[in-house]
This record gives C-alpha cells, sequence and structure tokens, in this order.
C-alpha cells in the first residue's frame, strides 16, 4: 500500500482527463451539448476521489506514515522503478512535508474549482483541462527525479494556455503566448543548470546511475551526496560552479514565482484566464516555483543561497513592496488580485532568504495559506464576472443591499488575504515577520529591513478597504442597480458558488484557528533542514 | 572490434546482406513494368507468327489500375522498412561487400541500419500520404485529358520515390568516395524531379529549377572537393583516405578539399550559408515531398557530414586537424539563429517549417561539433570515445524521431493542400474546429518540434544537450571533488553551444505556437468550413507519426539502445 499509492494520484486524473478530451473532441456538435453535464459530474467525482485518498493519506488511513517523524531527505510511499536506464532517469515518487501540503492542496483545489465554475457556459473539453492540470501538478509535487520533475514541470503549461486561450478574457491570445513563452525559457536555462548539474556527478557513485552516462537523474542520491560535500566551507561543486549553476535553476523559479522584475506575464495571464485556470494557477502553480526552490537548490547548494542571501531578500523586498503598490492604483478587480498574489510571493522569497526554520516554516505556510485563499479570491472576482459583467471596481456599488452572500464573501476573502487573525494568512505573516527579527537581533541585519513589511501591511490593508469600501458598501442611490447590468434583475451568487465559498472559508478558518494541523510537520520538516543542512555547513545559530 | 566479413557482389550471403536494397530494386522493375502489361506482340523475325510477350499493347484492365503504382511502391517501401527492422534483432553483423583486390564498396553495420530505418520510414509514410495528394480517377470512367494525364503520372512518381530510396541507401552503406557520391546524386537527381513535379502551379516548377541549379552546383562543389582528396591521398576509400589525414592531415590540400566536401553537404542539410534554396523548394513542392526533403535528405547530409568529419579528419589523429571545430561551431550558431529567426517572420506555414528544418539542421551541426571536441584536454576530458558516442547516439536519435513529428506535420498540411491551399497561415485558421483529429495531431506536432515534453522532439532536444554537456564538462566533476576550483569558464566551449541552442529552442515556441493559436483559435478561411477531404491513407500515416511521437516520448529505452549499438559501430576504434 505504501509504495504505489503515489502514483494512482498522478496518472489516474491524467489519463482519465485525456481520455474524456479524446471522447469529447470527435463527436459532433450536438452530441457534444448532451455530454457536458455527465462529464462535468464524473471529473467532479474522479476530483474528490482523489481528495479522499490524499485525506486519507493525512490521516494515515493508507500504510503506516507519521508526518511528525520525517527526516530531511526521507519520503513518504516512497517509490522508484527504472524508466530510461541508459541514462540514469527512474519513476521516482515520494511525499514529506514539503511536498505533502501541495498536494492535498491541490486535490483540495481541483473540486472547488469545479464546483465555483459549475455554471459557466465553457463546453464538455474545460472541466477535462482542469483534471489534467490537477494531474501535472501533483505530478511535480511528487516526483524525486529530475527528469521526471522538468516533464512535469513543462506539462503544467499546456493545459493551462488551453484554458486561457479558449475561455479567457479579449486579450487572451496575447496573454496566453506571453504565458508559455516566458515561462517556458526561464525552465529551458533552467534545464541547462539541471543538465550541468547532472554531468557534474561523479561517474558511477550514485546508485541508479545510468548505463550509458553513468550518472542519476534521482533527487534524493543528488541531495545525499551534496549533503555529505557541503560540510563546513567545503562547498559543492566547487564555489564557481556551484554559484553559476545556483543563479541558473534560481531563473526557471523566480520567474514562476513570480518575483519582480520577472512578473510582467502574471496580470496578463490572470486577468484573461477563466475563473477556473485563475483558481489553479494562482492557488497552486505559482506555488511549484517556491516548491522548487526549497526542493532543489536549497537543499543542494546551502552555501550559495547564504552567498546570494542579500540579494534574494531585496528581490522578495522589491516584490512585496511594488506588489502592493501597484495594487493602490488599480481600477480592474482581477488585476488588484493579480498583484496582491505577486506581493504575498514576495512574503514567501523573504521567507526563504531568512535562512532561519521560522522563516521556511513562515515561507511553508504562506504556500498553503495563499493556495487556500486566493482561489476564494479569484472565485469572488469570477463570480463579479459571472453575474455583474464587469470587473472595473467603480462599475457596481452598494453591492451589499443587492447581492449579500457575493459581499460577504468578498469581504471575508479580502480581510483573509490581508493577514486578518484567525485567519490562515495572519499566521504566515507573523512567522515571517518574527523571522525577520531574529534576523535582525540575532544575525546582525540593519533594522531597516522591517521598513519594508510594515509599510506593507498598511498598503495592502489599504487597498484592499478602498476596493471593498467603493463596491460593497458606498452605494449611490440605494435603489439604483450598477450600470454595467444594463437593467436586468440584480443577481446574487449560484447555490455552487455559495458552496465553493463556503468550503473555502471553512478551511480558511480552521487553519488560521487551528494551525498547528499542517504547521507541526511543516516545522519539524524545516528544523531538520537546519540542522541538517545549515549547522553542518556552518552558519546559523537559532 | 567486431568481426567482419566479406562477402563478393553477388556471391554468396549477398541476398541476406543486402536484402532491403535487393526488395527496393525488385519494386522499381516491378513499377516500370506491371503498368505496361498489355498484350502487346512482337512478331518472330522470318517469319509472320506473332507471339505476345505481355509488354506494351493494349493495357490489361487489372494492371492499368492508376492507383496499382502507389500500392505497390508502398509495399516495397514498406517491406523494406520492416526488412531492416529485422535485421535489428539477431544483431546487425558487420559485412563488407568487397569487389576483387578488396576494396570496400559498401559496408553493412547497425550505422548504416538505422539511416536505413530513416530513409525507408520517411519515404514510406510519404509515398502512403501521396496516394491522397496525387489526384487520381476511376478507370473506365469517362475522364478528360488532363485527369488521364494525372493518371498516367503516377507511375513515375512513385518510381522516382523509390529510386530517391535506393540512392539514399547507398550513401548509408557506402565506403567509397566513388559510391557515396553515385548514391547522393542517384537520390539527389529524384529529390529534384519530385519538388518540381506538380508543374501545373507556378510555384512547383519555380521551386524545381531553384533546387536543381543550387543543388547541381552544390553537388559540383562537392565533387571537386572528392577529386582534390583523391588527388591527394590516392585513393577512395575511407579508410585510407582516414589513415592518410592522420599523418598529413595539416597540409592544405585536403583541408580546402574538405571544406569543398563540406559545402556539397551542407546543402542537402540546409546548414547557413548553403541553406537559400530550401524554404523555396519546400514551399513549392508538395507536402510530402517537402517532408521527405526536411527528413530522409537532411539525414542523408548528416551521413556524409558524419564520415568526412568523423573518419576522414577526425580529431584524434592529428593535434591541428580540428580547425574545422571552430568553423563548425560558427556555423551551427549562425544556422539556427538564422533559421529561427526568419521562421518567426514567416506566415507560409511551409516556409516556417522550412526554416525550422534550417534551425534543427543547426542544432545537429553542433551536436558534430560537440563530438569533434571530445579530446580537447588530457586531464579534465574524461574517456573521451564515451562522451562521442553519447553525442552521437542523441544525433541519431534525433533523426529518427525527426521523421515522426517533421513529416507529421507536413502531412497535415498535406491534407490542407488537398482542401485548397496552404500558403497561408490563415489556411490553418479553424482546424481544430473542422476537423479535431488534425488539429489536435498537428498541435503534438508542433509543440514536440518545440521540445516540449514528454514528447518525442523533447527527448531529442534533451539528449542532444546532455551530449553536447557531457563534453564540455568532461570529468570536471572528478576533479572538482578533489578541490581544484572550476568554473565556466573552464568548461569547453561547446557548452555555450548548448546554451546557444536552449536559448533558440525558446524563440522558437513562439513560431510553433502562432500556428496552435490560429487552428483553435481562429475562424476558417472563407469557403472552407466544414470537414475536410477524404482520404483515409494520409490519415492513417499522421496518426503513425502521432503514436510515434508519443511512445518515443515516453518509452524510448529500445530506440536508445539500437542507437547506442550504431553509434559504437560508427567507428571501431572508439570502441
Amino acid at each position: 500500500m505504501d509504495d504505489w499509492i503515489s502514483i494512482p494520484l498522478v496518472a489516474f486524473p491524467l489519463i482519465s482527463s485525456m481520455i474524456l478530451l479524446g471522447f469529447v473532441s470527435n463527436t459532433s456538435e450536438k452530441v457534444r451539448k448532451g455530454l457536458v453535464k455527465p462529464i462535468r459530474m464524473a471529473c467532479l467525482v474522479f476530483s474528490l476521489l482523489l481528495l479522499v485518498l490524499t485525506t486519507g493519506m493525512f490521516f494515515q488511513y493508507f500504510g503506516d506514515v507519521s508526518w511528525m517523524d520525517i527526516q530531511f531527505n526521507d519520503y513518504e510511499f516512497y517509490a522508484t522503478y527504472p524508466w530510461i536506464e541508459s541514462l540514469g532517469i527512474s519513476w521516482t515518487v515520494g511525499l514529506d512535508a514539503l511536498s505533502f501540503p501541495m498536494v492535498w492542496l491541490t486535490t483540495l483545489l481541483l473540486p472547488v474549482t469545479i464546483i465555483a465554475t459549475w455554471n459557466e457556459k465553457y463546453g464538455a473539453t474545460y472541466f477535462p483541462l482542469l483534471l489534467m492540470m490537477g494531474g501535472a501538478l501533483i505530478g511535480v509535487f511528487v516526483s524525486l527525479d529530475l527528469f521526471m520533475f522538468y516533464v512535469f514541470w513543462e506539462l503544467t503549461l499546456i493545459p493551462m494556455f488551453f484554458l486561457i486561450l479558449k475561455w479567457g478574457g479579449p486579450e487572451r491570445k496575447y496573454a496566453a503566448q506571453k504565458f508559455f513563452i516566458y515561462t517556458f525559457t526561464a525552465s529551458v536555462i533552467m534545464l541547462l543548470g539541471l543538465i550541468t548539474l547532472y554531468f557534474l556527478q561523479e561517474p558511477n557513485t550514485l546508485a541508479s546511475a545510468g548505463t550509458m552516462t553513468g550518472r542519476s537523474f534521482s533527487i534524493p542520491e543528488l541531495i545525499d551526496s551534496a549533503r555529505t560535500a557541503n560540510i563546513g566551507d567545503n562547498w559543492f561543486l566547487g564555489k564557481t560552479m556551484q554559484n553559476i549553476l545556483f543563479v541558473m535553476l534560481m531563473i526557471g523559479f523566480l520567474v514562476k514565482l513570480p518575483a519582480v522584475p520577472f512578473h510582467t506575464w502574471l496580470p496578463d495571464a490572470h486577468v484573461q484566464a477563466p475563473t477556473g485556470g485563475s483558481m489553479l494557477l494562482a492557488g497552486v502553480m505559482l506555488k511549484m516555483g517556491a516548491y522548487g526552490m526549497f526542493r532543489l537548490p536549497l537543499s543542494l547548494f546551502p552555501h550559495a543561497v547564504y552567498h546570494f542571501q542579500l540579494a534574494l531578500m531585496i528581490i522578495g523586498m522589491v516584490s512585496l513592496v511594488w506588489g502592493a503598490i501597484v495594487c493602490l492604483g488599480q481600477t480592474n478587480l482581477k488585476k488588484m488580485v493579480a498583484y496582491s498574489s505577486v506581493s504575498h510571493m514576495g512574503v514567501i522569497l523573504i521567507g526563504i532568504a531568512t535562512m532561519q526554520p521560522m522563516g521556511w516554516a513562515a515561507a511553508l505556510f504562506m504556500m498553503f495559506a495563499h493556495g487556500i485563499i486566493s482561489p476564494m479570491l479569484f472565485a469572488v472576482c469570477g463570480a463579479f464576472k459571472h453575474h455583474y459583467h464587469s470587473m472595473e471596481i467603480g462599475a457596481m456599488r452598494g453591492m451589499a443591499k443587492h447581492s449579500p452572500w457575493l459581499a460577504t464573501s468578498m469581504m471575508f476573502a479580502w480581510m483573509a488575504s490581508l493577514g486578518l487573525p484567525l485567519l490562515a494568512g495572519f499566521v504566515a505573516e507573523i512567522m515571517m515577520i518574527i523571522a525577520l527579527w531574529h534576523m535582525i537581533s540575532i544575525d546582525g541585519w540593519s533594522i531597516l529591513w522591517m521598513v519594508g513589511p510594515a509599510l506593507v501591511l498598511a498598503l495592502t490593508a489599504a487597498y484592499y478597504l478602498w476596493s471593498m469600501q467603493r463596491t460593497i458598501f458606498e452605494g449611490g442611490d440605494e435603489t439604483q442597480p450598477p450600470v454595467s447590468l444594463d437593467g436586468h434583475p440584480v443577481p446574487d451568487i449560484s447555490d455552487s458558488e455559495k458552496f465553493a465559498m463556503i468550503i473555502l472559508a471553512f478551511f480558511t478558518i480552521l487553519f488560521g484557528v487551528m494551525p498547528w494541523i499542517a504547521l507541526d510537520m511543516m516545522d519539524d520538516w524545516t528544523q531538520q533542514i537546519f540542522n541538517g543542512l545549515i549547522l553542518f555547513v556552518g552558519k546559523g545559530g537559532a | 572490434m567486431s568481426t567482419l566479413n566479406t562477402i563478393e557482389p553477388f556471391g554468396e550471403g549477398f541476398i541476406s546482406a543486402l536484402c532491403p536494397e535487393l526488395i527496393l530494386f525488385a519494386g522499381l522493375i516491378l513499377l516500370i513494368i506491371v503498368p505496361n502489361l498489355g498484350n502487346g506482340k512482337f512478331r518472330v523475325p522470318g517469319t509472320q507468327t506473332k507471339l505476345y510477350w505481355l509488354f506494351g499493347g493494349k493495357r490489361f484492365k487489372q494492371t492499368s489500375d492508376p492507383r496499382l503504382p502507389g500500392w505497390i511502391a508502398v509495399l516495397t517501401l514498406g517491406a523494406a522498412f520492416i526488412q531492416t527492422i529485422l535485421s535489428f534483432q539477431n544483431g546487425v553483423e558487420r559485412t563488407a561487400i568487397v569487389s576483387e583486390g578488396g576494396t570496400q564498396i559498401l559496408m553493412v553495420n547497425a550505422f548504416s541500419r538505422v539511416f536505413e530505418l530513416i530513409f525507408f520510414g520517411a519515404l514510406t509514410l510519404a509515398a502512403f500520404a501521396s496516394m491522397n495528394r496525387l489526384d487520381v480517377k476511376g478507370i473506365g470512367s469517362k475522364i478528360s485529358s488532363e485527369e488521364l494525364y494525372n493518371n498516367r503520372r503516377q507511375g513515375d512518381f512513385y518510381i522516382l520515390m523509390v529510386t530517391c530510396a535506393l540512392g539514399m541507401s547507398i550513401v548509408a552503406l557506402a565506403q567509397d568516395l566513388f559510391v557515396l557520391f553515385i548514391g547522393l546524386e542517384l537520390a539527389s537527381f529524384s529529390t529534384y524531379v519530385l519538388v518540381a513535379f506538380f508543374k501545373e502551379t507556378k510555384s512547383g516548377t519555380e521551386a524545381g529549377m531553384k533546387y536543381f541549379i543550387v543543388g547541381s552546383v552544390a553537388s559540383g562543389v562537392g565533387l571537386y572537393g572528392l577529386s582534390m582528396l583523391y588527388l591527394w591521398a590516392g585513393s577512395l576509400q575511407l579508410d585510407v583516405l582516414a589513415s592518410t589525414f592522420a599523418q598529413s592531415g595539416s597540409e592544405p590540400l585536403p583541408l580546402i578539399a574538405i571544406g569543398f566536401v563540406l559545402v556539397g553537404f551542407g546543402f542537402k542539410v540546409s546548414a547557413a550559408p548553403f541553406h537559400f534554396a530550401a524554404p523555396d523548394a519546400y514551399s513549392g513542392s508538395s507536402s510530402p515531398v517537402a517532408g521527405v526533403l526536411a527528413t530522409a535528405s537532411k539525414a542523408m547530409g548528416i551521413v556524409g557530414i558524419l564520415r568526412m568529419l568523423l573518419i576522414v579528419a577526425a580529431p584524434e589523429s592529428s593535434t591541428d586537424g580540428t580547425v574545422w571545430l571552430v568553423c563548425l561551431g560558427l556555423l551551427s550558431v549562425i544556422t539556427m539563429t538564422w533559421g529561427n529567426l526568419a521562421a518567426l517572420g514567416s506566415t507560409n506555414p511551409k516556409r516556417m517549417l522550412a526554416y525550422s528544418s534550417v534551425a534543427h539542421a543547426g542544432y545537429m551541426l553542433a551536436a558534430i561539433t560537440a563530438i569533434g571536441a571530445w579530446n580537447w584536454d588530457n586531464s579534465l576530458a574524461g574517456n573521451p570515445s564515451e562522451a562521442a558516442i553519447v553525442v552521437l547516439t542523441a544525433l541519431l536519435f534525433h533523426l529518427v524521431v525527426l521523421v515522426a513529428f517533421k513529416l507529421g506535420a507536413f502531412l497535415v498540411l498535406s491534407v490542407l493542400e488537398s482542401d485548397g491551399g496552404a500558403s497561408k497561415l490563415s489556411s490553418l485558421g479553424g482546424l481544430a474546429k473542422r476537423e479535431p483529429f488534425l488539429g489536435v495531431a498537428m498541435f503534438i506536432f508542433m509543440i514536440s518540434l518545440a521540445g516540449v515534453p514528454p514528447l518525442a522532439g523533447f527527448m531529442s532536444k534533451l539528449l542532444v544537450i546532455m551530449g553536447i554537456v557531457k563534453v564540455a564538462v568532461g570529468d570536471m566533476g572528478d576533479a572538482i571533488s578533489t578541490g581544484s576550483e572550476l568554473g565556466l569558464s573552464d568548461v569547453h566551449w561547446v557548452w555555450w553551444l548548448a546554451l546557444a541552442m536552449v536559448i533558440n529552442s525558446a524563440i522558437s515556441v513562439y513560431y510553433y505556437l502562432r500556428v496552435v493559436v490560429v487552428m483553435f483559435f481562429d475562424e476558417p478561411e472563407e469557403g472552407r468550413s466544414g470537414p475536410l477531404p477524404n482520404g483515409w491513407q494520409v490519415r492513417f500515416a499522421i496518426l503513425a507519426c502521432l503514436i510515434a511521437t508519443v511512445f518515443f516520448g515516453v518509452a524510448s529505452d529500445k530506440l536508445l539502445e539500437i542507437c547506442e549499438i550504431a553509434a559504437k559501430s560508427f567507428n571501431y576504434n572508439w570502441v
């Protein structure tokens, strides 16, 4: 039970979605119309199956797992099968405290996304594409082989490209191509770095080395050999090479995160994407960048992370502050939420750059919390578009009077995103701030580094509250409905949208009030890395 | 070194060694005879009796079916292909066809068999798809003279396809420069006529003229180079040339000669700056023929370049014999960049695919440069022949799977040509709505060409990059772990070729995605909505290419093994 269960997690959504897509595309128009409802239900059932599977994995119904006792570079549900032996490529999968919350998050978001967009008139290929997206994302998180990791990393681009292209906004052609080409370019540079890393291994030293090349793509083995090499002042692969490889890998992850100044693909992609695409893009796909940073550069090149710590901190701060300032000036609701995502990803980067266990745990928890909150934000925007036919902030006013459910959901999501205590976002932000304080007081950084986060706390509150005031509360004439409705009756959100909002709100509150459900294993793991890596490297004390 | 069997021409073992080529030859004879079977009689001289000899006269009804030559050609090429695959089953024995006096004419080994796989596979698929591309009217109906003319041309087209295959396989097998040239010219002349075949269209004739003239000049220059090699070394045998080069390779005469020969082969491969005829040739010919040019013809050129550069001017044999290395590296970067930038500006899909072919040629030249750099530094290079074998395996794999997705893309364009032309990007408009199978197939071919996982195009590009990085990095890992500080300035400069290749891949994604966007996003052209013309042969060929593209992306182990065996058998001094 233990070792094969991660395979259906990946294979099942991918294969079932491709079968559904193939089935649907070869039918005539009329038949296709009748197929929408059964396929929608089938996709919902498949995604719920996945959620049951991962929740059961958490509660230890499948296999004997103890999430608190996982060592660094030790994986649960680990399995390895040889794939292309001549090159040292194997199908290696496994979960640890870094990847499991992400996998659970993906399986949670899949049914929620399907439910939130239940009534959209998108046709029968939309839901299988969401399923395919989920399968590829789960594949990224469970894979422990560099080749597999890259394959799934790029595979996520294809369904998202189609989601934006077919059902997106007016600039969808531009946005879809920009998204694909921008992130693909960064990923191929990362690929060259991975291949150079591969060939710098000593030949025939790793267990799964290929027969033709003598090297292996396996991540656990690489991390092990890196750990033995990274002791004290010794750098794995030598100082120059490690720095160069670090930069090459980080280019791929920074663009995916996205960090300023490589963030320009995000507003276009988000604004033009349909609601379901945005929910998955913001909820899970952005976290792939942060996940990659933990999995590869942090574990293999800790010296280089210290070497570039200042640069990373600057990039994180700039993302945090820039994202917040730009949000203030937006009039398009979805664009504002997109830039707030950039800002929150800055929090993650700062958390990683602090090089403290608490900072890393902050980054991990922010990945998780933002993954629950931002789909809710985008679902609200989508409901706006769907019911009010406009996304300009000034276009609808006095929403509390006309659509109380939508107004409540919007208020809740907005408050969660700005970090209201007792909601999940707060835990992550407070931990980041404490980690920054550690850095300032113990590692001796200047206190001026606190200015950025403090400023942003205020700015975030500002732009969220201001947009709320303009849309929900400021009424104008209370009996005068918004102009964009053209005289139609004023709608409130449908039942399925309500259901999706309630689920997301429930989990936001749950992880805000009882964060230790996820935080315990994250804390544990980051302490393990710290002890297992950084202390050996000879830095850090806290 | 494995054992070498020698066979006299037409001696024992000849038929089993050269089985695929003899199948082709038999097919060629059938193609000439069968459509001409009739009730012809000849008069015995000196008497009045007339005897049937069945050739000429009023043609028989069964054998003058205009679709018959197509079927004969497809079955011949398919049988040759299958025979080549079967010959891998028990391992390919090195067999040399030797004339009296010991000169090796042809050599059958795993390397030549893999190339024959490429040639026969591409030509079978193209011939199969052409059955829907060349108009044919059924016999017995009242047909116009134009349609009769089209029916009569069937035999010509398919004879040319089979002679092309024959020529290409001789190039793969050749061990003597003269035989190499014969095979090269046989294949080239067939392709010149195939390109010009659709002479009703103006672009067809123009393309044929351009390709023929430029190709002939290139071949002439190549022949001049070969004759200079003969002048210098006194023999046309490849192994004699190799040993002579090892001794006196730094003289100006052989270097100039190799340069000239490279011009000839560079044209075939469509490397810059010899590629100017390629875009016109591809866009003017019919799509299956353009597909053959892009895959099989290119492979033929690569065989020539490999033999020239790696056997004759082998880098290990003379200290400054690697003067061609820098030239080739520069040429590869120019080729890939030129191809990608020109493709960005093309709106004609076939022209765009032609320029993408040029870019792919650049990637392959970068791989060949890496092979040449294998012995760059005694302390860091590691085991040089190992690195060379990895790169050569990657190159062979790339050429094999290129047939799947490049020819597949051309075949989809072939269906569109029957629909009313494929010379504008808007011809592809709305293809996903009109026929989802073709839309999805073209999408898969496009992203495979771009190098997106998990398809064969990604696998092949990854392997080429891996090969180049392996040569560049060599054994630096060992050196670093024992304490030396080495950085990017210490790797061999071919690493920067890999970076150029990677960046060019990213550039190329734009024009491949442009096709996808047009197919899925735009509306069909005026008067072209609705399903596309029928024809199960071309769709079957597209399906075969599609399956191959996906299969070799996920399960490429077997093919990699075969390519590795072929790479090892290329130069026995390496193993």
